[in-house]
């Protein structure tokens, strides 16, 4: 078990069978919020529809998006891209007010995966995992601590934390990680 | 813990996703035009407190970020409804007819 | 050794010996046994010593209930525990397990002395005794009863124990994995629903296990247990055992505490001990069975009186014997059924004594069969023996009165005086409960939860009933869920059933004033004090519980209540659902804190947040201090210095050269729309429409009540965009209220809101040399004092990150307030360090910030304000836009209080001496000389120690504040009384000519 840099350095901080948590490097990433009217001119102009379900996601090329309100969107892409996106909503702003704003440097992101990762989310988090289908998330509450949660796949999910929250969280998440090794 | 159904997610969910936000139907009264003493001391401080259906507001805090309106009873702690900010205030007689 | 242990019986394992010590002897047993059943094997019945008379006792019972066999158990360095129950430990090879409420041993015990003085501890002792003189409360009674009070001996090491917590959602949780719930989960989970199976033994099989000759579909019992949990396990039943349903809670979410190492001898070091599990189920079958009752009888707590069902128990599950000699007194078949297992492992049956004047004529014969001699209606009036029973004393009662006594000679006596459904969870959810006159006991009725109850909880009574009635409430469930189930009939042969009846004490012909007929083994409590409580006046059981305390020990009662119940309402001559039962709550049994605390506890204990600077902070020996939920570096000393050395120290850099601070902490938000400036007209107090881009502003938050609620400054990045600062501990409550705002009361404007405190780490440069510093890290903004006045805000590029950069100061002195994404935090600050040095640079924390802040009159919310504290009572109606329409708290502000003269208002002190520095909290006074309790007028609200001025400042909250500048206030404290004078809050540089450097 790897421990958490002051600095977030990307990598591996736990491996095993049962279950790995990783680290993940830096995205671009910005909270978006605009009317229920305005989805399909702003989806039109960063070229991603915008899902309109709460939880549902979107992909594109770099750019992926969670609905997280009803007029609340986390999109990130990599940061070569991040510049065409502010300037795609910068453009069409005039006509389609809407708040776009970078929280890049917000949060840091963890990935876990393997058989135990939903165990391991559930020493924290109280929803029903069985219920956040693949390709879906949410923001949700892990120990207290607002996260969005992220399911790509039956065993593999992605974790957003605040950053003064993430060592909280991470430590947390280690702890549950040897507890689940021992059994 | 309660369950509470967010009407924005569309999901009944774990109570510790939620903040509770008080009293709801309560209207900030215009304070552009003169507002009584009495009036403004009303929305600030005057709650029904009741023992039994309650319309309250809670906050979606760590989802959705939406505030809605609920009606729990204050005694079972069951929620009767809850429904969107700004939706009409449903009838209590409905509710109880409905939750029998 | 193992003299009552009967080879080949029971599910022990013989291949596997196991032993520990009890009070410092070694006892051997098997793998699988509990401590009683392994002392039980080794003929010990004496295991401790009550409550309150410290009279000698045994185990009633064999499961969780237990209120005698109380032990200590130590697992290892730091890992005792008081009060573990003897019935459900499981032993293992090195298990440490002492006898308490004993001294200086548990065969001899000096507290003993008790017991004889019985007829002076009657219900309602304490009450009575521990009454006057007042005097004697603090040095004589409550030194006494703490003393006396309590069983078993606190832990006095930190328990070096992992504990665990998991949420888990389940479409049915199935609570006893006995004959009903195996059941249960059957039907739950063919039909194809997600099922969780618990029971707080260490296998499934409940009441199967004593009752290894039922056959079930022709498979006898243990082989059904065995077939059923394979079933349950490949249809994907998650089967729980070691595991207590601890609370039923709303909505169908139960506690369940799971026991994981204690049976262990050498346990994986990172597995939890014990482990929480919030469980969410949409069905619950509550399967928990019945629990066996006493009978009230003088001396029925002797070692070796115990409940009929247990010693069958420890019989056919552990293959023990509880003795060689037995009576057998009861008021139910299931005794009977207990004596003939006993009989044929080799126990000799003395006598059945059953209180009932015609036994069912099978049960005759089945004890004619094995020569036992039977005495029907008779009652039991004593027993003998002083550490071990050795005789009972019985009579004939016929037509009501009680005949000539005979004494039995017996090392055990095995009594039943009925069963009790277990309705404990049940209870928890405030399911109403109804009276069965015939089974004498109460039974579920109206539900609250989604539940169904199965098995004896409901008063069925044997194997196939169970079985049914679990198969049964198993498919409702499924059905309820909207699954197709198949109501499953069992097949059940050897299957017994009975009944029985119910009794107060058992009638006697010696005076009952005497006698020791235990209600409440756990807390000493006898008949007789439940019949003194009523006649001293408490006619409710919940008085009569609290008067005597029957069923107040940690066992809640489980075995007292009904009986208890029975004979108050007796004594109150009223049916019993009149008198009412007590509510049970959770816990079920006693839970370790830690099964709370679970991960809370060491790291883990609480959020920690830290800044993006926290790690330098760290590294230069900074002493940090929490701030709503962020450590914060309070200061840097160096050399050894103490705070108010280091400081000084800080304070004087800053003002003579500069200083760094860490302001990441500050809540920020970004508020972006066409609508953004009339949003913020509306939430501030300010007037903002003519603030223009580049531009910032001191921005004031009141709550519609007219009160502070923050304040901070904000900067106009565009027309439609702005960066808002708030106060460290109200981030998140001011971006909750905006929301609420802009959520229901203002849907019509167009503006958004966001987060990005953490997006940001802030560092604040001040002090003259800080635009020196500053200059040539900054590019595409000249900062001059032409270029960039004081309260200015750009978007630039500082030592190459992208930052916003203000023009701002806390401190009085030249300042900036660098932005950069927080990832570049800490490479800036280091940057900045760095260059930094040639101008003389220190860093500072909050202790230095506070003082230079207060020299300079600059409030803190939340320390100078408490949440009644307006805009002119705190010295700044400046920053209130008197002509705007309408904010948040303007119509609050002419609320008539709020006007009225005689407010509290923020004023500075200074201490008559110059010396003396005052302590926050500390409560003024006009007049030094007036009596006690003299008025208080106001109290302090911030004070330090100033360099600058040369003289310790303070801020005041006091009455009528503004008017009384230049009177004197009093402070009386312990040491004597300070006078200071009544002053301006701003002690420094008033005219803000450093800030315009």
């Amino acid at each position: 078990m790897m421990a958490l840099t002051p600095e977030f350095t990307p990598g591996q901080l736990v491996s095993g069978d049962v279950v790995s948590v990783s680290l993940m490097a830096p995205v671009a990433r910005f909270s978006l919020r605009l009317r229920a009217a305005d989805i399909p001119a702003v989806s039109t102009a960063i070229g991603v529809d915008l899902p309109t379900r709460i939880g549902a996601c979107a992909h594109h090329e770099t750019v992926e998006v969670m609905c997280l309100g009803p007029d609340e969107w986390q999109i990130q892409t990599d940061a070569n891209d991040s510049v065409r996106l502010i300037n795609a909503c910068a453009a069409i702003y005039a006509q389609v007010p809407h708040s776009l704003t970078d929280i890049s440097a917000r949060e840091v992101t963890i990935s876990i995966e393997g058989p135990g990762a939903v165990d391991l989310l559930s020493i924290g988090c109280p929803r029903d995992i069985d219920k956040i289908a693949i390709g879906t998330g949410c923001r949700t509450v892990f120990d207290g601590v607002s996260t969005v949660l992220w399911r790509d796949g039956e065993t593999r999910f992605r974790l957003d934390i605040w950053r003064s929250f993430a060592p909280h969280v991470i430590g947390l998440i280690q702890t549950g990680c040897a507890e689940l090794a021992a059994q | 813990m309660l369950l509470i159904h967010c009407p924005y997610c569309a999901q009944t969910l774990p109570e510790l996703e939620f903040t509770y936000a008080g009293e709801a139907h309560i209207a900030r009264p215009d304070a552009s035009s003169p507002v009584s003493d009495e009036e403004w001391r009303n929305f600030l401080f005057i709650r029904t407190n009741v023992k039994g259906p309650h319309y309250e507001r809670w906050r979606h805090s760590h989802g959705c970020g939406r505030f809605f309106n609920a009606v729990r009873d204050t005694v079972s702690d069951r929620f009767l409804i809850t429904y969107k900010a700004g939706e009409k205030r449903p009838e209590l007689s409905d509710l109880l007819e409905k939750s029998k | 050794m193992n003299l009552f242990r009967i080879p080949g019986q029971g599910r022990v394992d013989p291949t596997t010996p196991v032993e520990f010590t009890f009070d410092g002897k070694t006892v051997s047993g098997y793998k699988g046994d509990t401590i009683t059943s392994a002392l039980l094997a080794n003929g010990i019945h004496l295991m401790g010593r009550s409550f309150k008379y410290h009279r000698p006792r045994g185990a009633v019972c064999a499961g969780s209930e237990e209120p005698n066999a109380l032990v200590g158990t130590r697992r290892g360095a730091g890992q005792f525990e008081p009060n573990t129950r003897a019935t459900v430990q499981e032993i293992w090879s090195g298990l440490e397990v002492t006898s308490q409420n004993r001294y200086p041993s548990l065969s001899f015990d000096i507290g003993a002395v008790n017991d004889r003085a019985y007829m002076l501890f009657s219900a309602g002792f304490y009450y009575k005794t521990f009454m006057w003189p007042k005097s004697f409360w603090d040095k004589v009674y409550e030194p006494f009863i703490r003393s006396a009070a309590g069983l078993g001996v606190s832990p006095s090491e930190n328990d070096p124990d992992k504990y665990a917590s998991r949420y888990l959602h389940t479409d049915v949780l199935v609570i006893g994995a006995g004959p009903a719930g195996l059941a249960a989960a059957l039907s739950a989970s063919r039909a194809g629903l997600r099922v969780t199976l618990v029971d707080e033994n260490p296998e499934a099989g409940g009441t199967l296990i004593s009752e290894p000759q039922t056959i079930i579909d022709g498979v006898p019992a243990w082989q059904w247990i065995d077939q059923t949990v394979a079933e349950l396990i490949s249809l994907g039943v998650r089967v729980m055992t070691r595991t207590t349903a601890i609370g039923y809670y709303h909505q169908n979410m139960v506690g369940l505490c799971e026991k994981l190492t204690d049976h262990l001898s050498s346990p994986n070091a990172n597995m939890p001990r014990e482990r929480l599990w919030r469980v969410r189920a949409r069905q619950v079958i509550l399967a928990q069975g019945a629990l066996e009752k006493p009978l009230v009888f003088d001396g029925n707590d002797r070692p070796g009186v115990m409940l009929a069902g247990s010693a069958q128990t420890y019989l056919n599950k552990y293959g023990v014997r509880v003795g060689n000699n037995a009576v057998v007194v009861t008021s139910h078949d299931s005794a009977w059924y207990a004596a003939f297992d006993l009989a044929d492992a080799g126990t000799k049956i003395q006598a059945i004594v059953d209180t009932r004047a015609e036994p069912a004529v099978e049960l005759v014969a089945g004890a004619k069969s094995r020569s036992i001699r039977i005495l029907s209606g008779y009652s039991a009036t004593g027993t003998q023996g002083r550490l071990r029973i050795k005789s009972v004393r019985i009579n004939p009662v016929i037509n009501g009165k009680v005949g000539a006594p005979e004494t039995l000679e017996c090392d055990c006596l095995l009594m039943s005086g009925g069963w009790t459904p277990s309705l404990h969870l049940f209870s928890h959810t405030k399911g109403a409960l109804t009276w069965d006159a015939d089974m004498q006991t109460f039974l579920p009725d109206r539900k609250t939860e989604d539940c169904e109850i199965a098995g004896a909880g409901r008063g069925l009574w044997g194997i196939a009933a169970a079985l049914n009635d679990g198969a049964a409430m198993g498919a409702v469930a499924a059905r309820t869920l909207d699954k197709v189930a198949t109501n499953t009939v069992y097949d059940v042969t050897n299957d017994r059933v009975g009944t029985g009846v119910s009794h107060t004490e058992l009638p006697t012909d010696l005076d009952p004033g005497k006698a020791r007929a235990f209600v409440d083994f756990q807390n000493d409590v006898t008949a007789k004090d439940l019949r003194l409580a009523v006649r001293e006046g408490m006619h409710s059981i919940e008085h009569v519980k609290r008067y005597t305390t029957n069923g107040m020990a940690t066992d809640q009662g489980k075995m007292s209540n009904m009986n208890g119940l029975n004979i108050a309402a007796d004594a109150l001559g009223k049916p019993q659902p009149k008198v009412g039962l007590t509510t049970f709550r959770p816990p079920y049994t006693p839970t370790s804190f830690g099964a709370f605390v679970g991960y809370h506890r060491g790291d883990h204990f609480d959020v920690t947040r830290k800044t993006p600077i926290d790690s330098w902070a760290e590294e230069n020996g900074a002493v940090f201090e929490p701030v709503s939920m962020w450590r914060r570096a309070r200061y840097f000393p160096q050399n050894g210095e103490d705070m108010d050395g280091a400081v000084s120290r800080e304070c004087k850099t800053t003002r003579s050269a500069v200083g760094m601070f860490d302001a990441s902490t500050l809540g920020k938000i970004e508020i972006v729309g066409p609508d953004a400036v009339e949003f913020m007209n509306r939430m501030y107090t300010n007037p903002w429409t003519k603030l223009a881009p580049g531009r910032t502003r001191y921005g004031l938050l009141l709550g519609d009540d007219g009160f502070i609620r923050d304040d901070g400054v904000i900067g106009r990045l565009s027309t439609d965009r702005f960066h808002i600062t708030t106060t460290t501990g109200r981030a998140a409550r001011v971006l909750n209220m905006m929301e609420d705002y802009l959520q229901t009361e203002w849907t019509d404007l167009k503006v958004w809101l966001t987060s990005t405190t953490e997006h940001w780490a802030t560092i604040a440069l001040n002090g003259p040399n800080a635009r020196k510093l500053l200059e040539p890290f900054v590019e595409g903004q000249d900062i001059s004092d032409q270029a960039f006045p004081h309260m200015s805000i750009v978007e630039c590029t500082v030592a190459g990150f992208p930052a916003r950069l203000f023009r701002v100061s806390f401190t009085g002195e030249l300042g900036f307030e660098v932005n950069v994404p927080a990832c570049h935090g800490r490479a800036l600050w280091q940057t900045l360090w760095d260059a930094g040095q040639q101008y003389g640079i220190c860093a500072y924390g909050t202790e230095t910030m506070h003082v230079l802040r207060a020299e300079k009159g600059y409030i803190i919310v939340g320390q100078d304000t408490d949440g009644t504290v307006t805009p002119y009572d705190a010295g700044i109606s400046w920053a209130i836009g008197k002509t705007k329409p309408d904010f948040v708290g303007k119509r609050g502000l002419e609320r008539p209080d709020l006007v009225a003269d005689g407010r509290k208002q923020l004023v500075g002190l200074l201490t008559q001496d110059g010396k003396t520095l005052l302590e926050e909290g500390a409560q003024l006074v006009l007049d030094a000389n007036q009596p006690i309790p003299m008025k208080m007028v106001g109290h302090v609200t911030s004070s330090y120690h100033s360099d600058a001025v040369g003289r310790p400042i303070a801020f005041a909250l006091l009455e009528n504040g503004h008017n009384r500048v230049g009177e004197t206030v009093y402070i009386p404290m312990p040491e004597g009384v300070i006078s200071a004078d009544v002053t301006g809050t701003v002690f420094y540089d008033p005219d803000g000519a450093r800030l315009k450097l």
